[in-house]
């Protein structure tokens, strides 16, 4: 089987700048879906999540992939380091290798597509692309989707629509999010109206790693909460509005700053900045809250420090990526100190 | 995703919480009472709530509760074999039938957490043809009854003729569905 995509650090749209850099890192659509007439993953034997991946695969290689680089991996054959790496590369979720068995990820040609099996749902079809770009994302999925639905036969009811494992994800079967870099709103304390705001809005705010992670370098997930009684293209179109929204707050935030407190942006700049170039260990979440800082004081030009993108540095230095260059079996003490020369590395320090 | 608190089970989890030493994270999703006990004690001080200010935001909302539906509790799928029971513990179900089995308790769940228990998105292209069937089937059974009424029997017949094409076709179709 081919070397997985989840080894090359980071694919395009980590790299890309798209509208809304550098506060709108990126847009993902996730749609999930069942086949008919087999039990879903989490209640499903051997047998059935076998025959669901070679459905879901036979689809996918025949209308997806067809000729393309499309990548196939089963989770089995994968290491312990691989997995976690594709999670840190928000391929899969974090708790994709809690239970390996039957899953497997398809990822297109860098281009920032997939399709997870037997994780949550038998199908999972993700588009992420650079910047805020919903609509893009999610025609990038949907287009998966209509394909192989001529292929399988989906799980869908009349008045619920797709169904699926969790009610939470019912209807649509759509999760819009957007990754967002507020660091100015998090300074000022801003940003827990913000959050109030969005809860009410029916928008979900996470960490960086989604569902269940906590808040690391001012980096915020957000998704839609309501799957069903929605159009696809209102919650589309309503995720774009909302990042609009708040980066807005985000920009007056560091308009702010800079009016009211620069010499507080530029000593926290210039603080994390001494820090990364002095360091000789640094764990991963301090490392994501320095890169935060820094970039804070490159977009607002009072640290003259080359522009960088935080999602492509950030997943460079996440623990399993790190593991992976040292050789796969290295500590946390080895992790913690390759972190810290890879830091200066990529800012260029 | 699994919609419970981890402590509870029965709420609707609203709060999230993360707790990072070194590089190991682990994570607890709490509704908005067990997290308020948490707080109160010193389990918090372990805690790190990097998104209280959700709390704060959910107040006043209403508490999305499921103990109306405990009762259903033994009602078991005969499809997967998971009972509701399951469901509250795990927050996820086994199969399409589930939803059939739970139907009511669901739809409490459902309001709850998606303010909604209707989908008005996508129709995939097998189901929007036998919508569209239904739906031709529906106009030409009114036909038909204005048709006997006013005792055309002649263009009744024809009528009838194509309602049983239909009703085959239809009937096909859910005998494919459920190979």
């Amino acid at each position: 089987m081919a070397r997985s995509k989840a080894s090359a650090p980071g694919a395009d749209w980590m790299r890309e700048h798209g509208p809304g850099y550098p506060l709108v890192l990126s847009s993902r659509a996730r749609i999930a879906r069942n086949l008919e007439g087999l039990p879903f993953p989490i209640a499903a034997g051997e047998e059935d999540l076998e025959k669901a991946r070679g459905m879901v695969l036979e689809a996918v290689s025949r209308r997806v992939a067809e000729d393309r680089d499309w990548e196939v991996s089963f989770a089995e054959e994968l290491s312990r380091n691989r997995l976690e790496m594709m999670a840190e590369e928000h391929i899969t979720p974090a708790a994709f290798s809690d239970r390996i068995g039957g899953r497997a990820v398809a990822i297109g040609p860098n281009d920032g597509r997939s399709v997870m099996v037997n994780e949550e749902d038998h199908v999972r079809i993700q588009a992420i692309l650079p910047g805020a770009q919903f609509m893009k994302a999610w025609k990038a999925a949907d287009e998966i989707d209509t394909v192989l639905e001529t292929e399988v036969q989906y799980c869908y009811d009349q008045r619920l629509g797709y169904l699926t494992s969790s009610p939470s994800n019912i209807g649509t079967g759509l999760r819009v999010s957007a990754m967002l870099h507020l660091p100015a709103l998090v300074t000022t304390g801003d940003i827990g109206k913000t959050i109030s705001a969005l809860a009410q809005a029916g928008i979900y705010v996470r960490g960086l790693y989604g569902e269940g992670s906590g808040v690391a370098g001012n980096i915020f997930q957000i998704s839609n909460r309501q799957t069903l009684g929605r159009t696809e293209e209102f919650i589309v179109s309503n995720m774009d509005m909302i990042v609009r929204q708040v980066v807005d707050n985000e920009r007056t935030a560091r308009k702010m700053m800079l009016r009211e407190a620069e010499l507080d942006l530029a000593d926290r700049a210039y603080r994390s900045l001494g820090v990364v170039e002095r360091c000789r260990r640094v764990c991963y979440y301090e490392a994501l809250e320095l890169i935060s800082l820094i970039k804070l004081g490159v977009d607002t030009e009072v640290l003259p420090v080359s522009d960088f993108n935080i999602l492509e540095v950030g997943v460079a230095i996440s623990p399993y990526h790190l593991r992976e260059f040292l050789g796969g079996e290295a500590g946390e003490e080895d992790v913690d100190r390759e972190r810290s020369v890879h830091l200066r590395k990529m800012l260029d320090l | 995703m699994n919609i419970f608190c981890d402590e509870c089970k029965k709420n609707i989890a609203t709060v999230f919480l993360t707790k990072i030493s070194g590089n190991e994270v682990s994570r607890v999703q709490l509704c908005e009472d067990c997290a308020e006990r948490m707080e109160e004690t010193t389990e918090a001080a372990n805690l790190l709530a990097f998104l209280p200010q959700i709390l704060s935001g959910l107040h006043g909302a209403e508490e999305p509760l499921v103990e109306d539906v405990l009762s259903s509790d033994l009602v078991i799928c005969d499809f997967c074999g998971t009972s509701f029971n399951d469901f509250q513990k795990m927050g996820f179900l086994g199969c399409a039938n589930c939803y059939e089995v739970f139907g009511d308790s669901l739809d409490g769940v459902l309001l709850d957490f998606q303010e909604a228990t209707e989908h008005i998105g996508k129709i995939p292209g097998k189901a929007s043809e036998s919508a569209r069937l239904r739906k031709r089937l529906l106009e030409l059974e009114r036909h038909l009854d204005r048709q006997i009424a006013e005792e055309e029997y002649e263009a009744a017949a024809a009528v009838r003729d194509q309602i049983k094409e239909i009703e085959g076709k239809l009937e096909m179709e859910a005998e494919s569905g459920t190979e």
